[in-house]
């Protein structure tokens, strides 16, 4: 099968020295979920990044689409990206703008100016918009503004706006980080059922292992800007996971830096409910 | 160990080392207050003494303030507000381009950005009252020197302003516009104006009350409205008519604030 996104030798130095990722080979097929997992500071978000040129590689090759996204600029990198979805940590929508608008935001590239000006979006990109909100449990907010959400539901309307684009792949960059683990699943969940849905490649950074294994149909592991695993859940054993983090040990399960407040057997209880809300 | 007996045996201090620098503060400040007056020579005798004579000239030449004109004060009172409210409003749009053009956020190009911020510094940095004192000599007495002296102040205080609310509300939030493939100019109205709104309001009401004051400062240089009115009636000696005139601009300027608050509250 013909990769839908090839990655050839990718490497990123910041400054002189800092070599955030050293190689980087791989290939992404159509309907893949990808998890990539690692330590903070492995260079996860630096490799997400890469691909839609958020931040530009010092080397090597992004194959996508028939084009080398290294080599685009201007308004072919923008056509680009529109067929790249984005998911965010922190959600990055417009807080004042209300929440259908932010998802019609994802048709902004397909959109002239002087008509987005005036909300005059395609009525299909319009029903869609509504559709997707409805199917992520958001109809009752459609016209509430962005910043009256809870931080679940803003990343269920970020999601929305990466589908609205109709990609081909979906960057997520620690999607649930800044999640407590209750709403951490509710978006894992919906991400993961409308990508299948949509037969969508998606590619998710996440540092929660367990969650890794869950979701994923396959798992890269990403230490010190190098792949050191490549495989499938089943084969991700507790071993491999240990090399993975070795010295890190204590970000495999961490969901947040605020559930760092609570004791173990709070945490435990907590994703226990989280399961239990499925 | 040791650390621990001295806490327990001697008093606690409060900083870890002594410092003799605010005693050094204390004598600077003193040192300026006594430098400028013996060097312009004030005498706080004389000022005490000469203020039994301020107030007699006080209550005798401007009590009772003349009210009979009182209707012929509207169409100045008009034109004060008028070239704060022409002025605050052209430069809030002229000053939101140049906030886009020093933002970092919403311009890349260094030169550009440092060249604009160097003119609008420029143009912020000399008093208002100076540049009604130059623009008289060029157009003559007259309204458009109250308009245009406000104007460049005024640009000039809102650009940096604006800017700096630019940088506050850009940043990473932008990356998801960006990342979708939306233009420049997108951004820019998706991303960045509706986050923009409440800080633009904000400083240009405050602005507006700036103008206000100052628009009837510059009358007194003769760029129009109610200030000249000050300053004629005070070269005529007419002092209880300029006292009903310095009684209106009170009136406006709280009126003013009265106005800008409750816009304020209703808005934010």
């Amino acid at each position: 099968m013909e990769p839908l996104l090839s990655i050839k030798n990718l490497a990123k130095v910041y400054g002189k020295e800092t070599r955030a990722l050293n190689g980087i080979s791989l290939d992404f097929y159509p309907g893949e979920f990808i998890v990539v997992i690692g330590p903070s500071g492995a260079g996860k978000s630096t490799f997400i990044r890469c691909i839609n040129r958020l931040v530009d590689p010092t080397e090597g090759e992004m194959i996508f689409d028939n084009q080398h996204l290294e080599k685009l600029s201007g308004k072919k990198l923008r056509k680009e990206r529109s067929k790249i979805g984005m998911i965010f940590q922190h959600y990055n929508l417009v807080g004042r703008t209300n929440v259908i608008k932010n998802v019609l935001h994802g048709q902004l590239s397909n959109t002239p100016l002087y008509k987005s000006m005036f909300g005059l979006y395609r009525e299909e990109d319009k029903r869609e918009a509504v559709e997707l909100l409805k199917k992520v449990g958001l109809e009752e907010q459609i016209y509430k503004r962005a910043d009256a959400l809870s931080g679940g539901q803003m990343q269920r309307v970020g999601i929305c706006r990466a589908i609205l684009q109709r990609p081909k792949v979906i960057l997520a960059d620690e999607p649930i980080a800044s999640l407590d683990p209750l709403s951490a699943n509710i978006v894992m969940q919906q991400l993961h059922d409308i990508s299948c849905e949509k037969n969508l490649t998606c590619i998710v950074n996440l540092h929660q292992v367990d969650f890794a294994k869950k979701y994923a149909s396959r798992i890269v592991g990403i230490k010190k800007g190098r792949v050191v695993f490549d495989g499938t859940p089943t084969e991700l054993t507790d071993e491999i996971v240990k090399e993975i983090y070795e010295g890190k040990e204590s970000q495999m399960t961490l969901q947040n830096d605020a559930s760092s407040i609570f004791d173990k057997q709070d945490r435990k209880e907590l994703v226990a409910a989280g399961h239990g809300y499925e | 160990m040791n650390k621990q007996l001295t806490l327990t045996q001697s008093r606690v201090l409060l900083k870890q080392e002594k410092s003799n620098q605010p005693i050094l503060i204390v004598i600077a400040i003193i040192a300026a207050l006594v430098f400028s007056f013996f060097y312009l020579k004030i005498s706080l005798v004389d000022m005490i003494v000469g203020l039994p004579n301020f107030i007699l000239f006080f209550f005798q030449k401007f009590l009772p303030a003349s009210t009979e004109n009182l209707a012929a004060y509207i169409p100045s009172v008009i034109d004060t507000l008028g070239y704060a409210v022409v002025a605050t409003y052209l430069s809030s749009i002229l000053a939101f381009i140049l906030g886009i053009l020093i933002s970092e956020h919403t311009n890349k190009f260094k030169a550009i950005r440092l060249f604009v911020r160097g003119f609008i510094s420029i143009l912020r940095n000399i008093p208002f009252i100076i540049w009604g004192a130059l623009l008289v000599y060029i157009f003559g007495i007259g309204g458009i020197v109250g308009v245009l002296a406000l104007l460049l102040v005024t640009i000039g205080f809102l650009g940096k302003s604006y800017a700096e609310s630019i940088d506050e509300i850009a940043g990473d939030k932008l990356e998801a516009l960006k990342a979708n493939g939306s233009s420049y100019f997108q951004i820019l109205v998706h991303g960045i104006i509706p986050q923009f709104i409440p800080a633009w309001i904000n400083w240009t009401l405050f602005a507006f009350e700036i103008n206000v004051r100052a628009s009837v400062v510059l009358g007194l240089v003769g760029a129009g409205g109610i200030g000249v009115l000050i300053d004629t009636n005070i070269n005529l000696f007419k002092y209880g008519e300029a006292l009903t005139i310095i009684a209106v601009v009170v009136c406006i300027i709280l009126l003013t604030e009265f106005a800008t608050n409750s816009i304020r509250k209703r808005i934010l």
